[in-house]
């Protein structure tokens, strides 16, 4: 089973994505409310794959990206963006996303995604 | 003050695009042209016959109202000409306000290639192309025959005769 | 560095260059003006104020850091000075300070025209500006300045370039699977996914960031790869169809040919062309501007489309009322429809012609800084005159005109004018005197430039060039004239004699090779003790002919109207052979030789007889003769264009070409050379 952190400021997102991944044959390791405490959480949890929302507070998305690929050059991160975010999106894969997903998004969607990861 | 300045710029404008070259291929051979000649790439189109001129010449060009002539590279190198298709292009190098379109089988793209990684020509004088040929560039793809583009646009019957000699 | 500007449009870039650059005009003007009556004025203050205010932000924008800081370290200056109304300034420091400043700027701004990095150290000339300032506030204590913002940083990212193996080519058409959304960006992260075993790589939509219809593009015509891979075909196929999102593969090696299906040809001959675009691109990178493109170039270019738009509209007007279906119809109205189209075309060809005429005054008023710093570090005083300012000129020209312009001056200014006291001792007037003239005389354009130095010395013109082997008569032999002109010859000028001034690099032989790249040409007058006047003159040019099309086999060739005289069908009768088996035809009891084009030029006719073709009897200065051609195709006016200069070093000139002719279709149509045929054929 594959570990997964979720990283996202909205409770919403956190809830949704995690009861989606859950019914799809995931482990959700952790969660994390903005980029420093998820580089932190990564650095605790090791996960297999790691959801980022790209606009948060306390460091965005791609910034904490940036921080965990120092870690581990090989870590899967999948952005999760909105429409209008493209620019983002492609600092993003730039910066060594392995996908992304915009929302809004259908559960089979996320899972796909995760699965290719 | 001026004045320097003019020199100085003169001398970084080689800098720029120096190592920068545009390779093409003619069959299996790759070939590379320093991009600071090479103005524009167009696809293969219709040539206007002109008299007096050596076989590789094969004409004039209509490129957007300038008259540009067109030399087969193939025919120059006195190798098999072909057929043209869909990948042959020309290749529009400028030298002093002298502009003519190399006829190629196909171009590849541009690369830089360090001085360090340019060896002198081959000195034996087999293979007709080798005196367009001014350094080997060796990059990660494999050798580039780099040519020096102020030979390519003079008349080299004198050379022709030099060479019988030999 | 310089991939941090692909992040810029070039339009943006053109203009930021094209508003420095005329802003630095400005500044140099304003200090001439200060200079000359030895006051700075409030509105001058202001004015510096506000350019350099101007240029701090827009270069900032652009992170073009070094010509930020310094303009900003002058915008405090030119604060301090006005908030404080401080006029008793060292103005001799302080234009230099502004001179040194406006050099700078503009060098920066010639490196990016060049593609270079602008990598100015401005270090020491703001530490320079600084310390005036400081002087100043030590003059004028109680005084207060504004502290500058901090520059903001701007991240950028720079994408890789990859040289991979080079093996086989392969086309790839990627579906993504529907509502996926932003699959342009789908399409960047598999270009991503790929990058370590793919090269040369080519897409359609060819932008994938700022093209808003890209992902619609790509929804309805897939992602379009062509691209070279060491990989084998199973291997890319899978890291495709891995791609997150990934629909549809259809992947196909280039060299396969049957098994392609039609959509992929089809795909291939697109992907071809967006490679050529992708070259050119290339070779154009944001800051290289074709050595011919000048920042109005805008301009300049559709300029250019203009032109030879209009001189197509002629062209097809010509096809249109001069058609052979109609040639025998009596049209009254629609005559004079086409007699007014006409007249509208040549008012239209006038206007466009007269659009590219550009005042040479602007490029005259260059030469002022010129022979300010001269006078400058030569000590001598010389005064420019300039007249003619309004002369009109292609632009082409100016563009040509500006370096041998200003490599005259300063050779005259250098080697000319004799320092004051030597003017003294002749009796002239202390101040040296450079006069730029221009005159505009229907076909050409004059432009003299005359000073009234010592002139030049036919003696020591003559030891130079013996001295250099450069003699093709005697010395006897020639004529004054002759003897000036010995300086416009290569290897005339030798180290020894070229000062740090004047005729470094730009000898006066690359001078006459560029008055005469554009028809021009220079000749050059002197007297001892009164001084040398240098003449330019350039022929003003557009060349639109009537010509006559007739047709060759395959080749159409034009004949100059005004060099027919008539065309008829040969009777068997008329045809004879003079002694030397040369072809003749008789008309109306005269002889004419006849020419028989297919064979001059080596093409394949389809008449032989000349029986069947048609004959056209051409008059040159000396004689009439009759050209021999298939047909003849119609009357139509034509843009000539010369003989490529490639082509000079054959025979081509000499074949009977004058030059070539670009037809209302595009084609190409040789023009020949009645004259030239005449001479050599008969």
């Amino acid at each position: 089973m594959k570990k997964v952190l979720i990283v996202d400021d909205a409770a919403f997102m956190r809830h949704t994505i995690k009861a989606m991944l859950t019914k799809n044959g995931f482990e959700i390791v952790g969660e994390a409310e903005n980029g420093a405490l998820g580089v932190e959480r990564y650095k605790e949890l090791s996960p297999d794959i790691v959801t980022m929302d790209i606009t948060m507070p306390e460091k965005d998305g791609i910034e904490a990206l940036k921080d965990i690929k120092k870690i581990d050059a090989n870590a899967s991160v999948l952005m999760v963006s909105a429409m209008g975010q493209e620019k983002l999106v492609k600092n993003s894969i730039i910066a060594g996303a392995k996908g992304f997903i915009v929302k809004p998004f259908k559960e089979d969607k996320l899972v796909e995604a995760l699965n290719k990861l | 003050m001026t004045q320097n300045n003019e020199e100085k710029v003169e001398i970084q404008e080689e800098d720029t695009q120096k190592g920068r070259y545009l390779t093409f291929k003619l069959g299996e051979e790759v070939f590379g042209l320093e991009i600071k000649y090479v103005t524009e790439i167009v696809g293969i189109q219709p040539i206007t016959n002109i008299p007096e001129v050596p076989d590789y010449v094969k004409g004039i060009i209509n490129l957007r109202g300038k008259i540009i002539p067109v030399v087969d590279v193939r025919v120059k190198f006195k190798k098999e000409p072909i057929e043209y298709n869909e990948r042959t292009c020309i290749i529009v190098i400028d030298i002093d306000d002298m502009s003519i379109g190399l006829i190629v089988d196909e171009v590849s793209e541009v690369v830089t290639i360090k001085e360090d990684d340019v060896v002198p020509p081959p000195s034996y004088k087999t293979g007709f192309q080798n005196r367009y040929i001014k350094g080997v560039g060796k990059s990660k793809d494999g050798v580039k025959l780099l040519l020096d583009c102020n030979k390519l646009l003079t008349n080299e019957e004198k050379q022709n005769i030099s060479d019988i000699e030999l | 560095m310089s991939d941090d500007f692909n992040t810029y449009s070039e339009p943006m870039l053109e203009m930021f260059m094209f508003e420095t650059n005329q802003s630095m005009e400005q500044l140099e003007e304003i200090l001439l003006n200060i200079e000359g009556n030895s006051t700075i004025t409030d509105d001058d203050i202001n004015e510096v104020f506000r350019i350099m205010h101007t240029i701090k932000g827009s270069s900032s924008m652009m992170m073009f850091n070094n010509i930020s800081k310094i303009t900003h370290s002058l915008e405090d200056l030119f604060y301090f000075i006005r908030e404080n109304k401080i006029y008793d300034l060292d103005l001799t420091r302080l234009s230099d300070l502004v001179f040194s400043t406006i050099d700078f700027i503009s060098f920066e701004i010639s490196k990016i025209e060049k593609g270079k990095d602008p990598d100015g150290d401005e270090s020491q000339l703001t530490s320079d500006i600084k310390d005036y300032l400081n002087s100043i506030k030590n003059d004028h204590p109680d005084q207060e300045i504004i502290l500058s913002e901090d520059e903001e940083d701007h991240e950028n990212f720079i994408s890789k370039e990859n040289l991979s193996q080079d093996s086989n080519e392969f086309i790839a058409k990627i579906f993504f699977e529907d509502d996926c959304k932003m699959e342009n960006m789908r399409a960047f992260t598999l270009l991503r996914d790929l990058e370590e075993i793919i090269s040369e790589v080519t897409h359609t939509p060819k932008d994938l960031f700022d093209d808003e219809e890209a992902a619609d593009k790509i929804i309805e015509d897939g992602f379009n790869m062509l691209f070279r891979s060491q990989e084998d075909y199973d291997k890319i196929l899978d890291l495709l169809e891995d791609g997150m999102f990934v629909e549809s593969v259809d992947l196909e090696e280039v060299e396969n040919e049957e098994e392609k299906s039609e959509e992929i040809k089809k795909t291939q001959v697109d992907l071809e062309e967006q490679k050529k675009k992708t070259l050119n691109e290339t070779l154009k990178n944001p800051f290289s501007l074709n050595k011919n493109k000048n920042i109005i170039s805008v301009n300049v270019e559709k300029m250019d489309m203009l032109m030879d738009l209009v001189g197509e509209i002629v062209i097809t007007e010509s096809m249109v009322t001069k058609n052979p279906e109609i040639q025998n119809l009596e049209l009254e109205n629609f005559d004079k429809a086409a007699r007014q189209l006409r007249k509208l075309n040549n008012e239209l060809q006038d206007i466009v012609m007269s659009i590219r005429m550009i005042q040479i005054g602007p490029t005259f008023h260059k030469m002022h800084r010129i022979v300010r710093d001269m006078n400058k570090q030569l000590d001598k005083n010389t005064r420019l005159e300039i007249s003619g300012e309004e002369t009109e000129v292609d632009k082409n020209i100016i563009d040509t005109l500006g370096e041998p312009l200003m490599h005259l001056i300063r050779n005259s200014l250098d080697h000319g004018i004799e320092s004051t006291e030597d003017r003294i001792a002749k009796g002239k007037d202390e101040k040296g005197l450079v006069s730029l003239d221009a005159v505009n005389t229907g076909g050409d354009v004059i432009i003299t430039i005359k000073d009234d130095g010592k002139g030049l010395n036919r003696d020591k013109l003559l030891e130079k060039a013996t001295k250099n082997n450069l003699l093709t008569k005697s010395p006897e032999d020639m004529s004054d004239k002759e003897v000036f002109s010995l300086i416009l010859l290569p290897g005339f000028s030798t180290k020894d004699d070229v000062t740090e001034y004047s005729g470094r690099g730009v000898g006066m032989d690359v001078v006459k090779k560029s008055i005469e790249k554009v028809g021009g040409n220079i000749q050059i007058e002197s007297e001892k003790d009164v001084g040398t006047t240098i003449n330019i003159k350039i022929p003003l040019t557009l060349a639109i002919i009537d010509g006559m099309k007739i047709s060759v086999g395959d080749s159409i060739f034009t004949v100059p109207t005004n060099t027919i005289k008539e065309s008829f069908k040969a009777k068997k009768e008329d045809l004879i052979k003079d002694t030397s088996g040369k072809e003749m035809i008789l008309i109306r009891e005269d002889v004419y030789p006849v020419v028989r084009l297919h064979e001059i030029f080596g093409l394949k006719s389809k008449k032989t007889s000349l029986l069947e073709g048609i004959l056209v009897m051409v008059e040159t200065e000396e004689s009439n003769y009759c050209l021999f051609a298939d047909e003849i195709l119609g009357e139509q006016q034509v843009v000539v264009k010369p003989i490529p200069a490639y082509l000079m070093q054959y025979t081509v000139k000499d074949s009977g070409v004058a030059g070539c002719a670009i037809l209302g279709n595009a084609d190409i149509s040789l023009i020949l050379d009645i004259s030239g045929i005449a001479n050599k054929y008969i």
